[in-house]
């Protein structure tokens, strides 16, 4: 993501307040497949499109989801949850074409599709009769 | 004077939790055919938070997954009442290898704490969180009162 605020180290090594990078929690996923590809689906409430930071290094897909910034909130009643970013790393299995992944963000769910590479799909060998003619 | 949501699918809930107690207390000696079945915690859902402005109250609660059709908001006398289902049904031809998001049905009633205006009361749904903000009514603001000296 373009916006993410670097973490820089001031001179003494510490970090400055405002860079401590904010907190973040897996967020409850559901993993299907199908013959032709992988399907993760988060639950990422609160996260539009521009917030999503999906990266794929070698087999490792890592997911960051940063909820928009709250403007000064006013007075809380009752606070069941605290605003939290999400994050999760996956293991990429072989056989999924990396290059073709793709995700899309709906009513606060996160889908992403990661496609088999065509080797990898399953074919039927067609069994020829050897014995033919003998 | 806020007491906070009642949840009215789990209004047993304390009893679960003393339940949980004591199979935890028992479980070291008892038979393990007895205590097998423990219940997973439930939180209640969706988590919510209530904010108070000057002239509104404010809830907010995380709903990811449901649509416009999937959940209703409606003032009952002084409460505020979200009631809702969630399905997450594996898309068709797919086999599942993992399922954390759960399907659930809820219905929770926040208890109002001033009168609101039932009228003006506005529900939005945006990026699976559900915002519902309530105006106080008239009679609830704070009203100046002139002070004279006689």
């Amino acid at each position: 993501m373009s916006d993410a605020t670097p973490v820089s180290t001031a001179k003494n090594g510490t970090v400055p307040a405002r860079h401590y990078q904010r907190r973040a929690v897996a967020p409850p996923v559901d993993v299907f497949e199908n013959a032709d590809e992988l399907l993760i689906v988060a639950d990422v409430p609160g996260v539009s499109n521009d917030g999503i930071d999906l990266r794929v290094e070698n087999d490792t897909l890592t997911l960051e989801a940063r909820r928009a910034a709250v403007e000064k909130a006013p007075p809380a009643l009752l606070r069941e949850y605290d605003e939290t970013d999400f994050s999760a790393t996956f293991r990429i299995p072989a056989g999924i074409d990396t290059g073709a992944i793709s995700a899309e963000t709906r009513k606060g769910t996160l889908v992403v599709r990661l496609p088999k590479a065509a080797a990898a799909k399953s074919r039927t060998i067609v069994v020829r009769s050897g014995n033919r003619g003998d | 004077m806020l007491t906070g949501w009642t949840d009215l699918e789990h209004t047993f809930r304390t009893f679960d939790r003393l339940q949980r107690r004591l199979d935890r207390a028992f479980f070291d000696w008892s038979d393990p055919a007895l205590v097998r079945v423990r219940r997973a915690p439930r939180l209640a859902w969706p988590a919510t938070n209530v904010f108070e402005t000057p002239e509104a109250f404010v809830v907010k609660a995380d709903v990811p997954g449901l649509g416009e059709g999937d959940v209703a908001v409606s003032v009952e006398e002084d409460s505020l009442v979200v009631r809702g289902e969630r399905k997450v049904d594996a898309p068709a031809g797919y086999q599942a290898h993992l399922r954390e998001r759960a399907p659930v049905a809820f219905t929770r009633k926040l208890p109002l704490p001033a009168r609101v205006d039932a009228e003006r009361v506005t529900a939005t749904l945006t990026n699976g969180v559900l915002t519902v903000t309530l105006p106080k009514s008239k009679d609830a603001l704070p009203r100046q009162i002139a002070v004279k000296a006689v």
